[in-house]
């Protein structure tokens, strides 16, 4: 009895050592910690379906689309590059690309408000904007 | 024991009588309804009238002969109203000063002065010899020298030409065009059209000026997608208006403009009739709803040079007879309290209170 109270009463003081021993790293641990899960927090609070995805090729405005859509585009970007945008189910992505790393087409599908796919080589960036709205059938366009 | 077997009886014929006698009905009520849909028909055509492309859609018992009569009034309207043709009653007053005009052309004109009036000259008919320096009346564009304008300015007025019941005067004025309202006058005279046919529903777009006869054939409300001034020509919008009866009528300065060469700067056709400069007023988009075609048509114009406060302002006077949904150069879209319920958008929209 006497022995595994002295042992219980030990163990506290050597962990308290050992944190003394960390404290600083602990500390940083835990802040990242912290910020990781605000991070995650904070996108699954502001993370809206967009209702557009604008078309940029050397930062000038090309064209848009509307998420609803399912269409497959050709960007033409700059030193002919081309860029293969598909647009389907309320997501867009880069299919294919002629630039050299790809990179473009392994950032994967993009559905939020903000989000964006870029590809350096061909200058292209696609972004979303807008609010997803709930039905974008129409059945007259006014001013076009 | 036997008695119970009796009313069993009984019940089972009344209730296979009763499912009969309801199948019978169904089927009865089922027949009219698919002898009425026969005899809906939808007609719909293309004219290339008043320097653009209009679409007719039209449903009813006789829709082939409500086209038939829409496009023949398009092109009477297109050759009594335009700026030239022997058959012009503008082309005469332009080029002889005074003419005897038609009950129709009085009509939008005085719609137009009295339009011009409640703007403050937002809106000008007289506005065509400024229209003409810049090249938007013959696609011949270029930027007019500062005095030209200023010496042609003095001849821009509502309050200079002399209108009289059958005559028109241009006065000290030296043009007028009734291209900023001739399109709503058009839509509404369809809607006339379509209703002495007895149509049912009817869509018609005059070059984007939109006006709807009553409502969908399937009972819905139309609706209609706004042109994003950035990206006028994809199928994304400002947002979808829903309505029944109504023209929607919007200006942008995307719709038609030329870059000059020299400065390579851009020059949109809607011009404020005080400065002689295509209006820069902070909005990009301006869109009317309005049972009137002709009020839809030349407050989109007004508004736009009117600005986000002017048309406020103006909204707030005279808004019992239209709405409007605006964008600024900046992408914020503002539409008024009425048209609110009606009005969705992708983007952030804020509502102009009464």
């Amino acid at each position: 009895m006497r022995d595994a109270a002295q042992l219980s009463s030990r163990i506290p003081v050597n962990l308290f050592r050992t944190m003394k021993k960390y404290k600083n790293d602990l500390i940083l641990f835990g802040a990242l910690l912290m910020v990781f899960f605000a991070v995650i927090i904070w996108n699954l609070f502001t993370a809206k379906p967009g209702g557009f995805v604008e078309v940029k090729v050397d930062g000038e405005l090309i064209t848009a689309f509307p998420l609803s859509n399912n269409i497959e585009y050709e960007i033409n970007g700059i030193n002919n590059g081309k860029n293969i945008l598909i647009v389907r189910d309320g997501e867009a992505w880069i299919e294919s690309a002629s630039c050299p790393d790809g990179l473009c087409v392994n950032m994967g599908h993009i559905r939020n408000t903000g989000a964006s796919v870029i590809c350096l080589p061909n200058k292209v960036v696609i972004e979303i904007v807008g609010d997803a709205t709930d039905d974008a059938s129409v059945d007259i366009e006014v001013g076009q | 024991m036997q008695e119970t077997q009796k009313i069993r009886m009984k019940t089972v014929i009344s209730a296979i009588l009763i499912s009969l006698l309801a199948m019978l009905s169904a089927a009865c009520a089922a027949g009219t309804a698919s002898n009425n849909a026969e005899q809906i028909h939808t007609a719909s055509g293309e004219v290339f009238a008043m320097d653009t492309y209009m679409k007719i859609t039209c449903s009813g018992q006789r829709s082939e002969e409500a086209l038939e009569a829409a496009i023949a009034e398009i092109q009477r309207l297109d050759a009594l109203l335009s700026v030239s043709g022997e058959e012009s009653d503008i082309n005469a007053v332009n080029t002889f000063g005074k003419a005897k005009i038609s009950e129709d052309t009085a009509h939008i004109i005085e719609k137009a002065l009295e339009i011009s009036r409640a703007t403050n000259g937002a809106f000008d008919i007289s506005i065509y010899p400024i229209m003409r320096l810049w090249g938007f009346t013959d696609s011949e564009y270029r930027v007019p020298q500062k005095e030209e304008l200023e010496s042609e300015l003095e001849h821009v007025g509502f309050e200079k030409p002399i209108f009289t019941q059958d005559s028109l005067e241009l006065g000290d004025a030296h043009g007028i065009d009734l291209g900023g309202i001739a399109k709503g006058f058009t839509s509404d005279r369809l809607m006339e059209v379509f209703d002495s046919y007895g149509m049912v529903s009817g869509c018609v777009s005059l070059g984007g000026n939109v006006q709807c006869y009553k409502r969908k054939t399937d009972g819905n409300l139309f609706r209609c997608g706004i042109a994003h001034p950035m990206y006028p020509d994809s199928s994304v919008y400002l947002g979808v208006v829903e309505v029944e009866d109504r023209a929607v009528v919007t200006s942008g300065a995307y719709e038609r403009f030329f870059i000059d060469e020299s400065s390579s700067k851009r020059y949109h056709h809607i011009i404020d009739p005080k400065t002689g400069y295509p209006a820069e007023s902070g909005l990009s988009s301006t869109t009317i709803v309005s049972k009137s075609g002709m009020l839809a048509d030349a407050l989109s114009t007004a508004c736009y040079v009117m600005g986000l406060e002017g048309s406020i302002e103006y909204w707030k006077e005279y808004g019992e007879d239209f709405d409007m949904i605006l964008m600024t150069d900046d992408g914020d879209i503002y539409v008024t309290a009425p048209l609110a319920q009606s009005f969705t958008s992708s983007f952030h929209v804020n509502i102009i209170g009464e």
